[in-house]
């Protein structure tokens, strides 16, 4: 973290005397102060900006709520992010709940979903047909979940689109099962999610690097599948197919979450099961060039191409990452399936409208495979 | 509460240089009927000729477009055939007057009917001015109100977040949905002071009653840290700019700015966009909270920055709505000024008032407030500042005021555009 000079901290102390402990984690007074101003409104009591909180701060304000935020800057002074202090992350146009032990919603990740989305939309739209004219629900599988803000964020720009779909999330912990749940109906609730994502995306417990994690993906399709018929006029097919896996797995180094690459915060406050894969995959430890932070990509590759995903969209943590896997792609297309593939890799810095932006060599990317349809769009 | 509206005041226009030569130019060059200039009229028979040759070219084919045009005249056409009808039954009771043959009955049941006539064309003549007055390109919109303090410091940020509180008053009054879009603000002492705010007003036509406000209002009265007790006098600025729904397709095709064809098309190509985001690596290494978007509008050097929402996502979603509405009214405004330049060439220099001028004027110590277009002075400056019917008062006023300016634009640019023709057929007669 680069270090602020002196007099920028009593600059800053001077507008505020708070603002000192923010810039422990902020890396300039600008993003300090708007932390300031976020907690400042939590701690007033309004989730969002409006016009009251002018009337608050001139004096008539909630008893004790200077010392609630002066306890809340000195948690995030000793590093505990903004969105545990807060308990929620803005996803897309959703408001995801974070709590400890599952890992933080990510802005990289928001913008590929919403990328992702676009992609579905222009996929299985140029069949000639309007995509919600479609009998078969949609079929979304996530892997690794966590608090759900993928599914999620899928349901609430797909729906319009499709008169049916079929979402499923796994993870491992328990925790983030629960608050993925409750995401569910917190947006539902919020209105920011249609009433039909409480039946069309179900959440389940499983290891995704176990054997017989398939068998286990199979009874949980087909629960989901039987419940997507009965409340949609839908016809429903028994196989095990799904349309799109998306995937953000653990995937930082050993090293680099030792060596400062990964930030103080993450390291202290967010759950490392969900960073760092602990354990190696039982097909490829005896490989000679196998990286453990990459173990997550194999055993999902194996069931986008059992499960025929047309799109598969997986999250890595760097540029060279991203190579490695879609040299793994590569390699694995060849050899499991016929048909046109087609790899790609998107930068982080996406723009949603197309404008001119910045491409930078840092920052994390994602490997989008396609198998191509007939007359399919390339994105 | 009371108001107080001093009507000697109204239209005084005495603060304002240009508007009593730009009278006495009016009063030389037209003459009027009813107050229907001739230029009106001239523009109403044209109008009207269109509407008949579009109406014929539609009964031979469709056209969604012409159709709409043909509708949109349909209520020039229908004032302009009634203006017509109650002319000429007045200048036919007037032949029966003239007439040394007509007999005393049939004379005093004809006098009766010329002043029921006249009465008439009183009324259909400003049902013609209604029809004529062009309506605005962003009337029907919703609208984006920005408030930025200008000279005088501390003061003018205060009063920048006391008119921020008016105008939400003042929308919640009206039943108008209306929803922060960026408030920067300094902590101050005591108080926050505001360095920049947009308030979104959600609700279709908001424009048309919001856009009297744009320019410089200006505060005066003695500050709380004043201690010598001298009057300071600050500025606020205050713009309402078009807001434009966030898919450019739910647009008619002259406002779409998706549309390349549009006036008010923003490429994205054009659009610089930048992130805040830090160096170093990102995805699951940090759970950084930056979130600021700025964008540039590289034609125009217009820039946005929002940094409100701890979401990039709905910071980008805001400051496009914001550019486009910039630009869209950057652009309105050059067209209009060309208009200007037009009239100017062809009839002589007339200020306009432009977003840089003083509008009004808030004065604690007098306890009134000013509108130095209009001139109404309102002496209750409470039932302004808190959004109420002092406020709505000079907003009322000053829309007369300006639909009386359209009229003379609009009057002038007829006349510039006759001008021009009548030159060029000199030109051609004696070449
Ligand atoms: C990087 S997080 C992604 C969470 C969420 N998808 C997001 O983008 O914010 C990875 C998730 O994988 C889960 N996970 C870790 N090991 C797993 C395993 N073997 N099987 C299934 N899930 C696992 C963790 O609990 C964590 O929630």
């Amino acid at each position: 973290m680069p270090r602020l000079n002196t007099f920028s901290i009593l600059q800053a102390y001077r507008r505020d005397p708070l603002l000192p402990l923010l810039l422990r984690e902020c890396r300039s007074v600008g993003s300090a102060r708007n932390e300031l101003h976020w907690l400042r409104q939590h701690a007033l009591g309004s989730r969002r900006p409006d016009v009251s909180q002018i009337y608050k701060s001139l004096g008539d304000t909630r008893y004790g709520w200077r010392s609630q935020l002066k306890s809340m800057c000195r948690e995030r002074s000793r590093g505990k992010p903004l969105q545990y202090i807060l308990g929620n992350q803005p996803f897309g146009d959703l408001d995801i709940l974070c709590r400890k032990d599952v890992l933080i919603p990510r802005s990289d990740t928001e913008s590929y979903t919403l990328r992702a989305a676009r992609l579905i939309l222009k996929t299985f739209s140029t069949h000639g047909q309007h995509p919600s004219s479609h009998l078969r629900p949609l079929r979304v599988l996530d892997l690794c979940s966590g608090t759900g803000c993928i599914p999620l964020l899928l349901h609430a720009l797909l729906a319009p689109h499709f008169k049916s779909m079929s979402i499923v999330g796994f993870d491992i912990s328990a925790k983030a099962l629960a608050l993925a749940n409750d995401n569910i109906m917190h947006n539902v609730r919020l209105g920011s999610l249609d009433e039909r994502a409480i039946h069309e995306v179900r959440f389940y417990q499983g290891n995704i690097l176990d054997r017989r994690f398939d068998q286990i993906l199979e009874s949980a399709s087909q629960g989901l599948l039987q419940l997507a018929a009965n409340n949609s006029s839908c016809t429903y097919d028994k196989s095990l197919k799904y349309d799109i896996l998306i995937s953000n797995p653990p995937y930082v180094s050993a090293t680099s979450y030792r060596d400062g690459t990964t930030t103080r915060s993450v390291r202290r406050y967010e759950p490392k099961i969900a960073l760092v894969p602990l354990m190696g995959h039982h097909d490829l430890l005896s490989t000679t060039d196998y990286k453990m932070e990459d173990t997550f990509y194999y055993p999902i590759l194996l069931l986008a191409f059992k499960l025929e995903a047309k799109i598969t969209v997986l999250e890595c943590g760097d540029h060279e990452q991203a190579d490695r896997i879609a040299y793994l792609c590569r390699k694995m297309a060849r050899t499991k399936m016929n048909g046109v593939w087609h790899i790609q890799i998107w930068d982080c810095d996406w723009e949603d409208k197309d404008g001119k932006s910045s491409h930078s060599k840092i920052g994390s990317r994602a490997v989008i495979l396609q198998r191509l349809l007939p007359n399919a769009v390339l994105d | 509460m009371t108001l107080w509206v001093c009507f000697r005041c109204i239209r005084s226009g005495r603060h304002f240089r240009g508007l009593p030569i730009l009278i006495q130019r009016r009063a030389q060059s037209t003459t009027t009927n009813n107050g229907i200039s001739s230029a009106l009229l001239t523009r109403a028979q044209a109008l009207t000729a269109e509407h008949s040759s579009l109406s014929h070219h539609l009964t031979e084919s469709f056209d969604a477009k012409i159709a709409k045009r043909v509708g949109d005249l349909a209520p020039v056409v229908q004032a302009w055939t009634e203006w017509e009808k109650a002319k000429e039954s007045i200048s036919e009771l007037n032949v029966l007057l003239d007439d040394p043959d007509t007999d005393a009955e049939l004379r005093s049941l004809a006098i009766e009917d010329l002043e029921s006539s006249n009465a008439q064309l009183q009324v259909v003549s400003d049902k013609l001015k209604q029809a004529l007055i062009p309506r605005h390109p962003f009337a029907e919109l919703p609208c984006l109100l920005e408030i930025r303090p200008g000279a005088g410091g501390e003061e003018a940020g205060l009063f920048a977040s006391e008119l921020l509180k008016m105008y939400t008053a003042l929308s919640s009054r009206l039943g108008f949905r209306s929803t922060l879009l960026k408030l920067d603000t300094e902590e101050g002492q005591t108080e926050d002071r505001l360095t920049e705010a947009v308030l979104e007003i959600e609700t279709d036509g908001a424009y048309d009653i919001l856009r009297t406000e744009s320019g410089v209002h200006r505060v005066q009265r003695v500050p709380a840290t004043e201690t010598k007790g001298r009057t300071h006098t600050s500025a606020v600025s205050v713009m309402i700019l078009p807001s434009f729904p966030e898919s450019g397709s739910d647009m008619d095709s002259a406002l779409n700015f998706e549309d390349p064809n549009s006036d008010y098309y923003v490429n994205p190509q054009d659009v610089r966009t930048e992130k805040m985001r830090a160096s170093g690596a990102g995805g699951q290494h940090v759970n950084k909270t930056e979130s600021a978007i700025r964008l540039t509008h590289i034609p125009t050097g217009l820039v946005v920055s929002m940094q409100d929402s701890r979401s990039q996502h709905s910071n980008r979603k805001k400051a496009w709505q914001i550019l486009r509405a910039k630009v869209a009214s950057m652009r309105r405004e050059a067209r209009e000024q060309e208009l200007v330049n037009l009239r100017r060439g062809a009839m002589g220099g007339v200020a306009r008032m432009g977003r840089g001028d003083k509008v009004r004027t808030y004065n604690f110590g007098q306890n009134r407030c000013t509108d130095h277009r209009s001139g109404i002075t309102v002496h209750n400056l409470g039932s302004v500042l808190d959004g109420g019917t002092g406020l709505e008062a000079i907003m009322d006023s000053v829309r007369s005021w300006l639909t009386d300016r359209e009229i003379e634009d609009m009057i002038a640019e007829e006349s510039a555009k006759e001008l021009l023709k009548s030159q060029t057929n000199v030109d051609k007669k004696n070449s």
